[in-house]
């Protein structure tokens, strides 16, 4: 017996997703994963002065809003004559914009993602009880204090730059405050804080003793040693081995990551690159737009973001979705914390990578594992700012130019696409990372990464799929960034 | 109005075309936190679009059961802006544009979260696509999607909380004057925006303020200086408390930030067809002056100010760091 199910509104996502199912025998025999909400900021920005793009795209996402500040503002500095922006600016931008991935990994972990495991389909799990004492929501003990914790965590945007969501400190050369030595004392003590409660409850071990760990025997040595004592990352490792989650949702096993964090000194912390099997250098030129099952027509069914000029076309027959399909080379590739780290040769990550591909269990656990790099690296850029330093230097627009800013949102892969004539926006397109995994089919008719990784998935019950919701959330969807 | 012996609001969260940036900023509430909020201020949250575990038809079916009487809702909250009926996506076979029509029509208060839900904001720019809108109003136009005349069933217009994002406080403790029958029509300003969060300027409290008093003035970003005269602050046009409620655990504004007021409260946010990063002049007159003061004051005061302006503040004033202590007048 076939059957339809359409899931909307999709909660514990950012933004308005729609899913539709085809199932035949408790399997999902196709996906179709639809953006709903259009507000048009594409075409908003046409015409617009150049810098306002600094204050609209950020307002795109209101969860990775320093992401785009990041993205605009290097596009801007690509359309300026040259310029030698501020070093410590630098340093103070990734600072900030680390901040706010550490927070959305946690978010994603706590808030969005482990709810799913509360279902009573995983109610054979032998530390399910465990699961809903911790991770309830608004109740389990873990997700009440995984929320005070985050909220502290991001005082150090007000030390940096002054307000989230929504700052306007991030420019092309540099950011807008001049940090004292008080702030810096501020940031180094938030982020004491916030480390030692990674410690004890998420990890439950010294991030200095869990950074050595680079394979899944000495993961499984450390995380799940004492059962009683469980930490918040070993429960859900251990719930992800008895629960099969290790190769559940595949991806297609390609990904592309923009390189974040840069330093002047030292170049990306996260090398861009594409890797499908073997890494090669990121060349934006290869990402191309298919609109041909979006709400879009341009006359154009696969372009490059600088030529694209899509219009909005509601009634199209053939669309389903209002996010476009960026592909790479024209391959369907996926983006997130999973791909940043296997791009940038992680070794835990790596190896996770090596055994199971890309899956919810590795996709999930590469976020919390990012974070934890990045508190590791964060205290060493803190030590790097300095009270006595400019923050900014002014940039000087040119008149006539294109350019990008490309960057990593937690979520994965993000660019900006700007061309600039006579002084005004001409045309700014936004590729973001879950335009990426969650796109509709191509021109080729070829499935998104969500669709694919949901598509042969079993479910227990065809009227509430959680393995497909679990799938879904893997990824942590955005969907106002994606059809924005 | 609640019955006494009922101890809890029902309250519904719904999502237009925004951001989400309300609600992440809503998690960022302190004194109380958002935890302790919901245990103590006696509001039930029946659905929420990022935080609930409900999705699909279940969440559809809620709706309905408000919309047939089973279950009251005492304070529906919407975060973005509404599109236009025939822009909009169906949920359960009803377009989210009516479901906000039905579900406003029921509730005993309707709060808009946010400049979008309020004014329309950023997608109701010249250009959309979307026929956006706030619920009641669209930029300084009253109507918008619920029209002048909508009252909620407690009798009130829609509650305007602007803000890009609305502050944290500003959401929590409306909702907390609500569940105490504290707000009433007269605590709401010409565009029903509750004078308790918006009765001020985002220039009051402001650091920069002896700066701005002797027109001592930035000229880049990262200075010191005052940022109304060349770099486009609009705080001492923008009704908000930001400068003294502070954002981030009291941690942080725009100002303090080192980047401009942008006035994101205001009806017009963003502002079309002016600059955010460059105060616009006309002669040697910032285009807009503060709220209530007379231009030929201003330029009298200015005039004044700048013959008198210590020489610490001069150097303050375009220097990334504090150069100069106060010290003494010399003779003194």
């Amino acid at each position: 017996m076939s059957r339809d199910l359409i899931i909307t509104p999709y909660s514990r996502v950012e933004g308005d997703l729609r899913i539709h199912l085809s199932l035949e025998d408790k399997t999902v025999t196709e996906a179709r994963a639809s953006g709903v909400m259009f507000r048009g900021f594409e075409h908003i920005l046409r015409g617009h002065h150049p810098e306002d793009a600094i204050v609209y795209t950020p307002r795109i996402c209101g969860i990775c809003c320093i992401s785009h500040s990041v993205a605009s503002s290097l596009a801007l500095r690509a359309v300026s004559e040259d310029f030698s922006p501020s070093p410590a600016g630098e340093i103070a931008t990734n600072i900030a914009h680390a901040t706010e991935n550490v927070m959305s990994h946690i978010t994603q972990f706590y808030l969005y993602f482990l709810p799913d495991l509360l279902s009573n389909r995983f109610s054979s799990f032998s530390m399910y009880d465990e699961i809903r004492k911790r991770f309830t929501p608004f109740e389990g003990t873990s997700t009440l204090q995984a929320i005070r914790e985050r909220k502290k965590f991001l005082e150090i945007l007000g030390y940096l730059v002054g307000k989230w969501p929504h700052t306007l400190a991030i420019q092309p050369g540099g950011i807008t405050k001049s940090i004292e030595s008080s702030d810096i004392y501020h940031v180094q003590g938030i982020l004491k804080d916030f480390t030692a409660y990674i410690e004890s409850r998420l990890v439950g071990m010294p991030l200095r003793k869990y950074l050595e760990i680079d394979t899944e025997e000495r993961l499984e040595e450390s995380l799940l040693n004492e059962r009683d004592t469980l930490s918040d990352m070993g429960l859900f490792y251990m719930a992800a081995r008895e629960l099969e989650l290790l190769e559940l949702g595949r991806g297609p096993g390609r990904f592309i990551s923009g390189g974040a964090y840069p330093f002047q000194e030292d170049g990306h912390f996260f090398q861009p690159g594409y890797w499908d099997g073997e890494l090669e250098p990121l060349d934006p030129g290869n990402i191309s737009e298919s609109i041909t099952h979006s709400f879009f027509s341009d006359g154009n069914e696969f372009s490059s973001p600088f030529e694209d000029r899509s219009e909005p076309s509601p009634e199209k027959e053939s669309a389903y979705s209002w996010a476009k399909a960026p592909r790479y080379r024209k391959q369907v590739v996926e983006v997130g914390a999973i791909g940043r780290q296997v791009v940038s040769a992680e070794p835990l990550i790596t190896d996770l990578y090596g055994r199971y591909g890309s899956t919810v269990f590795t996709r999930v656990f590469a976020r919390l594992h990012e974070a934890i790099i990045l508190l590791a690296a964060m205290e060493e850029w803190v030590s790097r700012l300095d009270s006595c330093a400019d923050y900014y230097v002014k940039n000087k627009l040119k008149d006539n130019a294109r350019g990008t800013g490309i960057t990593e949102a937690a979520r994965g892969f993000l660019g900006h696409w700007i061309v600039v004539k006579e002084g005004k926006i001409s045309n700014y397109q936004v590729i973001t990372p879950t335009a990426f995994n969650c796109s509709p089919r191509d021109h080729r008719d070829r499935p998104g990464p969500v669709e694919q990784s949901v598509t042969g998935t079993v479910v227990a019950s065809e009227n509430d799929p959680v393995e497909v919701d679990i799938i879904i959330r893997s990824y942590d969807p955005c969907l106002v960034c994606t059809v924005h | 109005m609640k019955q006494e012996d009922e101890m809890s609001l029902n309250l519904l969260f719904l999502h237009g075309l925004g951001c989400g940036g309300d609600t992440i900023s809503m998690l960022n509430a302190e004194q109380p936190d958002i935890v302790s909020f919901f245990r103590g201020v006696g509001v039930k949250l029946l659905w929420h679009h990022t935080l609930s575990v409900k999705e699909g038809s279940k969440v559809t079916d809620l709706f309905r059961d408000i919309l047939d009487g089973k279950i009251q809702l005492d304070i529906l909250l919407l975060e973005g802006a509404v599109p236009a009926e025939r822009n909009s996506h169906s949920l359960g076979g009803r377009s989210f544009t009516r479901w906000c029509m039905d579900l406003a029509n029921v509730s005993e208060y309707t709060v808009a979260m946010g400049t979008c839900a309020s004014f329309g904001g950023i997608p109701a720019v010249r250009g959309n696509t979307t026929g956006a809108t706030g619920l009641q109003f669209e930029k300084e136009v009253s109507g918008g999607l619920l029209g002048s005349d909508y009252r909620s069933r407690a009798g009130l217009p829609v509650i305007n909380l602007p803000g890009c994002p609305a502050h944290p406080d500003w959401v929590l403790e409306t909702l907390h004057l609500i569940a105490n029958g504290k707000l009433s029509e007269t605590d709401l300003n010409d565009v029903n925006m509750p004078l308790h969060f918006y009765n001020s300027l985002a220039h009051h409290g402001c650091p920069r303020n002896e700066f701005y008093e002797f027109k001592s003035s930035a000229r880049e970003y990262g200075q010191m200086g005052c940022l109304f005269e060349f770099l486009g602050c609009r705080g001492t046009q923008c009704e908000s408390d930001c400068n003294n409620r502070l954002w981030l655990g009291r941690t942080g504004s725009c100002t303090r930030g080192g980047f401009p007021c942008i006035a994101c409260t205001s009806k017009d946010f963003p502002h079309e067809g002016s600059r955010f990063f460059e105060t616009e002049l006309i002669g040697d007159v910032p285009k807009f002056l503060p709220r209530d003061v007379p231009k030929a004051w201003y330029i009298g005061i200015t005039g004044l100010s700048k013959m008198a302006t210590p020489e610490r503040l001069k150097a303050n004033a375009v220097s990334p760091h504090r150069i100069h202590t106060p010290k003494n007048r010399k003779g003194d």
